[in-house]
């Protein structure tokens, strides 16, 4: 009950015009601009987030939770009408309802992934709700030995899950934590490998990091090898009322419960984020369809969009779990939100629903209010998108560029950030095209210093003697939870290349990756030699 | 360690369209791999220059974390360059717009560093409209937009837009530049 009125009070907040008006803005461009292809969520965040300089903390973060819906519900839109494969989230998506779409399914595939992720995201919303206080209140009890060994978690699942290979996440989380280390270190004092340089004696700012592996990085790895010639987007009919047929929501609801189940849970702990939700709920929606659907699946199956899109969303809403009772951030996305709150002085974690209370519910309400934005906004706003993906390539890169310019410049108004960004964007540009995942960079961006202070902190307290870290039943939990994780996902992946290399009914533009290890192209070559080595 | 080893599943096989650089990418992989292993020892290497305070209360000082993180560093690159050696190479990233066969254009990739570094000048000297039209504008030139100078044209719009609604409306300080500098709804 304490936390419905305090929920009430959120709304009241919430609502009034000021911070509606907010959330309908940052709904809108959150989705526009997720919408643009190569733009996932992270980008999405990183490259507005210039736009929350100015406002005062509530509007900022009601802000926030529009563009974050948004940019994750955008991405769905681009895999199901765009001819080639998106991004990771959305990516199984991408196979049945991009083929839907082939089909000339796109409305129904639209439909059924803009209202799936409306389920989603209201019930993990709902689940959010009265899960995060509780938390919250248990968090308090835990010391800076449990605090470190959930970081260690989020470093190591985040690390060896993201990416194709474990060693190559690993050095991804060294760099960012190396990147972490620059600066005056709070305890001493000390400066620590600023190279007597002073604009580095305050750190490397974490939008700079994910700017520019996200931004600056993927424009510079995009542009390496640009798709030239016209954008191909599929035609989708006018006529929104017609969209879902009784059979297509009869043969929805059912995936968009499932994908919620599977998505929540796996977003509120340290795996990887939506992109092993999305993928758990495929396999199982494949794996559960009867009869026709079944004969469908890799043609276009309706419940192979609904799942997945839920859980997507899902996890999303679940990734704010620890992000808001604990601090912690477990994806690229999360670390980039967190780093807003940091730059409004506000601390997320356990003690942020007693101290910032109004706060935290504002945005909570803001959570419900931006679900149901999106889909009023996004279904018949779907011709805006389909203009939106058209953009010609030079123009779409061009204005990342000049954005992801302001985002760095805006932070101190000094152009030794921009030289940063770019640095770091040449890194992002040569991790990507090596094979390394960036998440994780960002991540140890982020982490790396809390953990160091939590490490600190416990062995002033233990006087050195380094057993304190194992010494309470929280941390003993954690460490072997990690354990179960990282084993269950490095299972989980071997599932997943071999899912993704069994034969496809209708090889597509869109399978063409998947299907690749058949064929004899670049592509299937490093395809086959990213399974062989997750086998290891 | 300038050819690729044969691996025992054909990853780098010479087969599809672009045999030439496979080994090419083969040695940037070394030296990325090479590079980061090189950063770790120079982290480990600059945590024990990190001036310990005398006299200093905590039990782990501000050099102990850096040593873990340089550790962890060289371990892991140290696994990859290793993995690389058995043929495990790195998969590129996909993406919408990636064609998966092309290879790298490094010119590209140069000129857009040269044309997003020019805001370090122009930024100060020019102010930020006539910064994101050159970072625009060229940017789109250099990625084959048709319409040169509807591109310039847009990046100047663009920068007008982007100066007036974070400097004028929103108050971040962005320098007008001395062409607007008299107007006043930027200057300011």
């Amino acid at each position: 009950m304490d936390s419905l009125t305090a929920l009430l009070e959120g709304f009241t907040t919430a609502l009034q015009p000021q911070y509606l008006l907010t959330a309908l803005f940052g709904v809108f461009i959150g989705t526009a601009v997720g919408v643009l292809p190569g733009i996932g969520p992270a980008m999405t965040v990183a490259l507005l987030l210039p736009l929350t300089y100015t406002l005062d903390p509530t509007g900022a973060l009601i802000l926030f939770a529009g563009i974050y819906y948004g940019g994750m519900y955008g991405g769905s839109t681009t895999s199901i009408l765009l001819n080639t494969p998106g991004e990771s989230a959305s990516i199984v998506t991408a196979l049945e309802g991009n083929r839907m779409a082939k089909a000339g399914r796109g409305a129904a595939a639209l439909a059924t992934a803009a209202i799936g992720s409306f389920v989603a995201g209201t019930v993990a919303t709902v689940l959010l709700t009265f899960l995060a206080p509780g938390i919250a209140r248990l968090a308090v009890q835990l010391g800076p030995a449990d605090y470190f060994a959930l970081i260690v978690v989020a470093f190591l699942t985040v690390g060896a899950l993201l990416g194709s290979s474990v060693p190559r996440g690993l050095v991804s989380l060294g760099l960012g934590l190396v990147l972490g280390l620059v600066g005056t270190e709070v305890l001493s004092g000390q400066q620590r490998y600023t190279f007597g340089i002073p604009s580095l004696a305050d750190g490397i700012d974490v939008v700079l990091i994910a700017v520019g592996l996200f931004a600056v990085g993927e424009t510079l790895y995009v542009a390496s090898r640009l798709r030239h010639g016209s954008v191909r987007v599929i035609p989708v009919d006018r006529g929104w009322r017609s969209w879902m047929t009784r059979d297509d929501l009869r043969r929805s609801w059912k995936p968009w419960l499932r994908g919620t189940a599977i998505g929540f849970p796996i977003g509120t702990i340290p795996a990887g984020g939506a992109d092993v939700a999305t993928f758990l709920s495929y396999a199982a929606e494949r794996r559960l369809a009867k009869g026709e659907a079944r004969a469908e699946f890799g043609r276009g199956a309706i419940e192979g969009v609904a799942g997945p899109e839920s859980a997507n969303n899902a996890a999303a809403a679940g990734v704010l779990v620890p992000l808001l009772t604990l601090g912690l951030p477990t994806t690229a996305t999360a670390a980039i939100i967190i780093s807003a709150f940091q730059s409004y002085g506000i601390r997320p974690g356990p003690l942020l629903f007693e101290n910032q209370s109004g706060l935290v519910w504002a945005l909570i309400a803001s959570l419900y209010i931006g679900n149901v934005l999106l889909i009023v906004l996004n279904l018949p706003l779907v011709g805006i998108w389909v203009k939106v993906l058209r953009i010609p390539r030079p123009y779409l890169y061009g204005g990342i560029l000049a954005f992801a310019g302001l985002g760095a410049y805006a932070l101190h108004f000094n152009v030794v950030d921009t030289l940063t960004l770019m640095a770091v964007g040449l890194v992002g540009f040569l991790m990507r095209r090596y094979g390394y995942p960036v998440a994780p960079m960002v991540v140890g961006g982020i982490l790396g210093p809390m953990a160091e202070e939590q490490l600190r902190k416990s062995m002033a307290i233990s006087q050195g003697d380094l057993l304190y870290l194992v010494h309470s039943p929280f941390a003993i939990v954690a460490y072997g939870t990690l354990a179960v994780i990282v084993v269950a996902g490095v299972w989980l992946k071997r599932r997943r290349a071999r899912l993704e290399s069994s034969p496809v009914l209708v090889p597509t533009g869109a399978t063409a990756v998947v299907d690749a290890p058949v064929a004899s192209g670049a592509s299937g070559a490093d395809r086959a030699g990213d399974r062989a080595e997750t086998r290891e | 360690m300038t050819s690729p080893t044969p691996t025992p599943f054909g990853a780098d096989a010479p087969e599809g369209a672009l045999p030439p650089s496979r080994p090419v990418r083969a040695i940037g992989e070394y030296v990325f791999a090479g590079v980061a292993l090189l950063v770790g020892v120079g982290t480990i290497a600059g945590a024990g220059a990190i001036r310990v305070p005398p006299g200093s209360a905590s039990v782990l000082g501000p050099r102990a974390f850096p040593y873990a993180v340089g550790v962890l560093l060289v371990l892991a690159a140290a696994a990859v360059l290793v993995g690389l050696l058995r043929g495990r190479r790195g998969r590129p990233d996909d993406g919408e717009d990636v064609d998966p066969d092309a290879p790298t254009d490094w010119v590209t990739v140069a000129l857009l560093v040269a044309v997003f570094l020019s805001q370090l000048l122009l930024i100060d000297l020019a102010g930020w409209p006539v910064a994101v039209a050159v970072v625009f504008g060229g940017g789109a030139i250099i990625l084959g937009a048709k319409r040169r100078w509807a591109a310039l044209a847009i990046g100047l719009a663009l920068g007008l837009v982007t100066q007036f609604v974070f400097g004028t409306w929103l108050g971040l300080s962005l320098p007008a530049g001395p062409a607007l500098n008299w107007i006043p709804i930027f200057h300011g």
